[in-house]
């Protein structure tokens, strides 16, 4: 699946969202995939979660590490990717694809107002080097 | 997303950060560099999952130089060693090695080492050391001296040290011109040159694997390293970093020290009761405590093995329950690559009779998942014939 890039916003900690009408989805970058490498188990919340800005939602763990993953911006959980669930390196072969984590209903247009576009995101790993 | 959990690492505050001779080669073949134990080490190359299925279906290369190398000579050394360790040296053969533990008074595990007699009339022997424990084992060395004469000459500062591992390995060490004759069988060392550079060559490693751990100078060490790699590219070789290497003991269900082995831990229980001779007749350190738990096997605790029955994955230092009750602590974990499942060795409570194929609970992120505990090691290969 390809992704218009220009629809990612991304946060400092390397979560993304990309705003489809009412419906937020939420991954991790495509840095982050490729600074965690293999990606072997993922733990999602339940549907119906509801999630303030910055909350843990979830873990990412690879051979290496495991990984906490927050919030992007507050909102329900309405559907988690059961795919990635039993079939983890999804997030290493498409993370911006078939690759997501969760989708989000209920959000704030407030706190998603505040995120970095994917060209802002580049220019911050830049100047974190 | 923020990491909260490592693997391997090093855990103490370091002064200074360490580099060795093939620093430079880390960075040229693009290694991702991580603090280990105090030194500046390659993390991973490519992928750790690439790396790990390299050494066991290929050969993989490791930059093992921060490993420390004690020779100990004179006339007095095997009374000497003798006394420091449990295994019984004076049945070592010359050329060949031996693993074992140096203990304190209390049986505890001060290092893990390799200890490599070698031919100079049975006088002379070479210590593999762990490079965070150098300080420790020499501090303990030099206080054990007393009037034996003995020369302690730690050589870890010019020395530099690399693994060859997998099944292919030997093939590539005879590509570089190493003859057969001086090819090491299993678990024995030789001194050779290997093109014009001094060098012992030993049949041992740490990843479950055949293969070599080369000892030779700091200045030969990336003319060695650019040898291996160039003459082991037909055969698949490519450098492994030490998240490799960690999954890769961990199937082996090798310990690493710091995590599975401590001062406050003895080899019985840290499950090595394989290196403990009992008919050793000469003293040693802590043999009294090591004995007593060895022959009424009960130690309070042991190391034992154990796989996650879902997908998730055990750290260090996570907890361990059966019934709600806490009974033990993961001091490795990981996911094993060969498996496909999360992996770990914890050291469990030996009142609760939890013996292979009991089921235990491991604590992770305040949920409860299940595991088993297993036969170790979780990986094996088929005894090498050579």
């Amino acid at each position: 699946m390809t992704i218009d890039l220009s629809e990612v916003l991304c946060t400092k900690s390397h979560e993304y969202v990309i705003k489809k009408g009412d419906i937020l989805t939420v991954g991790i970058t495509d840095f982050a995939v490729e600074q965690l490498g293999d990606i072997v188990f993922v733990e999602l919340p339940e549907i119906g979660t509801v999630l303030k800005q910055g909350e843990v939602f979830g873990t990412i763990e690879s051979v290496k590490a495991a990984s906490e993953l927050y919030i992007p911006v507050s909102g329900k959980v309405v559907e988690v990717n059961e795919k990635v669930i039993e079939s983890p390196e999804l997030v290493n072969t498409d993370c911006f694809g078939d690759g997501w984590l969760i989708k989000v209903s209920d959000f704030s247009n407030k706190e998603l107002a505040e995120m970095m576009n994917y060209d802002e995101y580049k220019d911050f790993l830049e100047k974190e080097e | 997303m923020e990491q909260f959990s490592k693997g391997q690492e090093g855990r103490e505050e370091q002064e200074m950060i360490k580099r060795t001779p093939l620093y430079n080669e880390h960075l040229r073949l693009g290694a991702k560099m991580f603090e280990f134990a105090g030194w500046e080490m390659p993390l991973q190359y490519s992928s750790v999952k690439e790396e790990h299925f390299t050494v066991r279906e290929k050969a993989g290369l490791f930059d093992v130089s921060h490993m420390g190398q004690v020779f100990i000579t004179g006339s007095d050394a095997l009374k000497y060693l003798q006394n420091l360790v449990p295994q019984d040296l004076s049945k070592l053969e010359e050329g060949k090695a031996v693993y074992t533990a140096l203990t304190n008074d209390n049986g505890g595990i001060i290092d893990d080492l390799i200890i490599y007699r070698l031919p100079d009339n049975g006088c002379k022997f070479l210590l593999i050391i762990n490079a965070a424990r150098i300080e420790n084992d020499l501090n303990r060395l030099l206080s054990q001296k007393g009037s034996y004469d003995v020369v302690i000459d730690n050589k870890s500062n010019e020395l530099s040290m690399i693994a060859l591992q997998g099944p292919l390995s030997s093939e590539i060490i005879s590509d570089i011109g190493i003859s057969d004759d001086n090819i090491p069988k299993r678990f024995r060392i030789k001194e050779i040159t290997i093109n014009g550079m001094d060098a012992f060559i030993a049949r041992t490693g740490y990843t479950g694997e055949d293969g070599f751990e080369i000892i030779v100078k700091n200045e030969d060490a990336e003319r060695l390293w650019q040898d291996l790699l160039n003459k082991g590219e037909k055969y698949g070789l490519k450098p492994v970093g030490y998240a490799a290497r960690d999954t890769l003991r961990l199937e082996a269900a090798l310990p690493l020290y710091g995590q599975d082995l401590t001062e406050e831990t003895t080899p019985v229980e840290a499950s090595l009761s394989w290196t403990i001779p009992k008919e050793k007749q000469e003293s040693y350190a802590g043999k009294d405590i090591i004995l007593a738990q060895f022959s009424n096997n009960m130690p309070k605790r042991k190391l034992v093995g154990f796989k996650m029955l879902d997908k998730s994955v055990p750290r260090h230092d996570y907890e361990v329950f059966t019934d709600n009750e806490k009974v033990g602590r993961v001091t490795s974990g990981g996911f094993s690559p060969c498996g496909n499942v999360g992996i770990g060795l914890a050291y469990i409570d030996t009142t609760k009779h939890l013996s292979e194929g009991a089921k235990i609970n491991i604590m992770i992120r305040g949920k409860l998942h299940p595991a088993k505990i297993v036969k170790t090691p979780f990986y094996s290969v088929k005894k090498s014939n050579k």
